[in-house]
């Protein structure tokens, strides 16, 4: 597939861009805190790298789609104009173009969908993207609800797998009692 | 643009506005049916038999954890469930419910052991059958031969439809995603895992048929009707019946965490299943001990579960009468085409009733 070269490219673009940031800023923000509010000021740091993985891996995807669509959209007038010179046919409905359009797109994004840079693209986005979900609740936690004295949802998931457990135990009693009786 | 072509593409837009705003209240699953027992979220549901005396071995369905059970009777002449129903068979399904925060810790084990089993318990219960058979469709096929092969004495015939067993594959578009997916760091960051997300998953396997041409077909189908009081049936009709899969489609129930953890770890990254070394809850799945009657239902062009995935079942179990049918239809259209009613489901159900005469033990009442 011819986009896979650009995609290739992109990939190589966004490496260098993050490996750049890591040499430069990225050790800025990685000098170690110090001072009574180190540990609320750690977190926002982690969150701030989490992010700036995320908007990354954001980005290279946005890119692989991009080029996925450029491909899609040269095959399309690619097909048109073949249609037109093979057999005398140019789309003049919307109907007729519509149809070209759909078949080479789907055909198109379907070589993309199952190639190996989508797959790690998404298991990059998906991974970076839980990485700032949970350093994001984590921050939250720690600088605004439990000052607050608010119940956090690392003390509802305790508690939730509490619950859990004693239904466990409770259903796995009932269970022998009934097959004892 | 001419005059004419404007007011032609007003009309069109008005035929559009006005199939919408005529359709009247429409609802899935209408078959009856009574909730015979529930537990937390799940519900199992007994379907009121049409015949006068069933066949004496009951079905039980199993559906998969994503999406809901009632695309196997979304409408009346598009049901999975009537057709066993008309046929003479004794149903009953599972319907898992909507997992919440507290079911984030329910494991696949919980579902398998726990849930299922005690359906299947109920069901020999009112129906005096020892043994029942399981029909387990798509992820609920997956958990349906997992149960199977940990409770053989149960389970009379086991039929399963689109079910994933071998997930060395590749290809389905799931089964290449989620070999890369880290499903630890999912669950970890959201307990329960949204149904939104995962459905985004399945609606990118084809994105321009799913979220364009589906659309453009039915606006098609629309202006294609003629303006007359008939067309005016047909078309609300049309978009009743849209409106139905539309419904089930976006239905996406959230997953419990550990559940999925398992599933995509053990399941598609480890293939441990047809390997037969997964475990539940320290105890070992054997496909070999599937010795029952077996059918495998598969479809042609399934993109979800594909062919590769569902037809190894067959020489993992050791049953001596095991079939496999394969039909030239899609994930979805093994339910609600007109080929499921008109070909698919007389011949599960006739393989089901030659299989479900008396059985010799009776009675747990």
């Amino acid at each position: 597939m011819e986009h896979i070269i650009d995609l290739q490219a992109s990939h190589d673009l966004f490496e260098l861009w993050k490996n750049t940031y890591e040499t430069t800023y990225g050790k800025i923000i990685d000098m170690p805190i110090m001072g009574p509010s180190r540990e609320g000021a750690d977190r926002l740091r982690k969150n701030f790298e989490a992010m700036i993985n995320l908007n990354s891996a954001w980005a290279q995807s946005m890119s692989s789609f991009q080029s996925a669509f450029m491909e899609a959209s040269r095959k399309t007038q690619e097909n048109v104009e073949k249609r037109a010179a093979e057999e005398g046919v140019s789309p003049s409905s919307y109907t007729g173009y519509y149809d070209t359009w759909m078949e080479t797109y789907s055909k198109t994004f379907r070589e993309f969908l199952e190639s190996r840079f989508f797959a790690s693209d998404l298991a990059r986005l998906t991974s970076n993207s839980m990485d700032f979900q949970k350093s994001s609740r984590e921050l939250v936690e720690e600088i605004i609800l439990k000052p607050a004295n608010i119940p956090t949802r690392t003390e509802i998931d305790d508690l939730c797998k509490e619950v859990y457990l004693l239904k466990k135990k409770m259903k796995e009693l009932a269970r022998n009692m009934r097959t004892s009786a | 643009m001419e005059s004419a072509e404007v007011t032609g593409a007003h009309w069109k837009a008005m035929k559009m506005l006005d199939a919408f705003i005529k359709v009247p209240e429409f609802s899935v699953g209408t078959t009856p049916s009574e909730v015979v027992y529930t537990e937390d979220d799940m519900r199992l549901l007994h379907y009121i038999p049409l015949v006068k005396k069933p066949r004496p071995v009951p079905v039980l369905i199993v559906y998969a954890l994503v999406n809901r059970y009632y695309i196997l009777d979304l409408q009346p002449d598009k049901s999975v469930v009537r057709k066993l129903l008309e046929d003479g068979l004794d149903v009953y399904i599972i319907d898992w419910g909507y997992p919440s925060g507290v079911d984030r810790y329910l494991t696949i084990d919980d579902y398998v052991n726990g849930y299922l089993d005690n359906a299947v318990e109920k069901v020999r219960e009112l129906s005096g059958a020892e043994r029942i058979s399981l029909f387990g469709v798509c992820q609920g096929g997956t958990f349906s031969v997992m149960y199977s092969s940990l409770h053989p004495e149960k389970i009379r015939n086991l039929a399963t439809m689109v079910t994933p067993i071998d997930f060395d594959t590749d290809d389905g578009l799931l089964h290449i995603w989620a070999k890369s997916l880290d499903a630890d760091k999912i669950v970890d960051a959201c307990g329960i895992v949204p149904g939104n997300v995962l459905n985004a998953g399945f609606l990118l396997t084809d994105p321009f048929r799913v979220l364009i041409d589906k659309y453009v077909g039915l606006f098609e189908k629309i202006e294609s009707n003629s303006d007359d009081e008939e067309g005016e049936l047909e078309n609300e009709e049309t978009v009743k019946n849209f409106l139905r899969m539309e419904q089930w489609i976006f239905d996406s129930p959230d997953q419990a965490g550990e559940t999925y953890r398992q599933f995509i770890k053990d399941c598609y990254q480890k293939n441990l299943l047809i390997k037969n070394k997964m475990m539940l809850n320290g105890k070992r799945i054997n496909l070999k001990n599937i010795t029952m009657p077996l059918l495998n239902v598969i479809g042609e062009y399934d993109h979800l579960v594909p062919p590769a995935s569902s037809k190894p079942l067959n020489d993992a179990v050791a049953s001596t009468d095991k079939e496999t049918m394969i039909f030239p239809t899609g994930h979805i259209g093994m339910f609600v085409s007109g080929k499921s009613q008109r070909e698919i489901c007389p011949k599960i159900s006739s393989w089901l009733k030659a299989r479900s005469g008396k059985n010799s033990g009776r009675g747990k009442k």
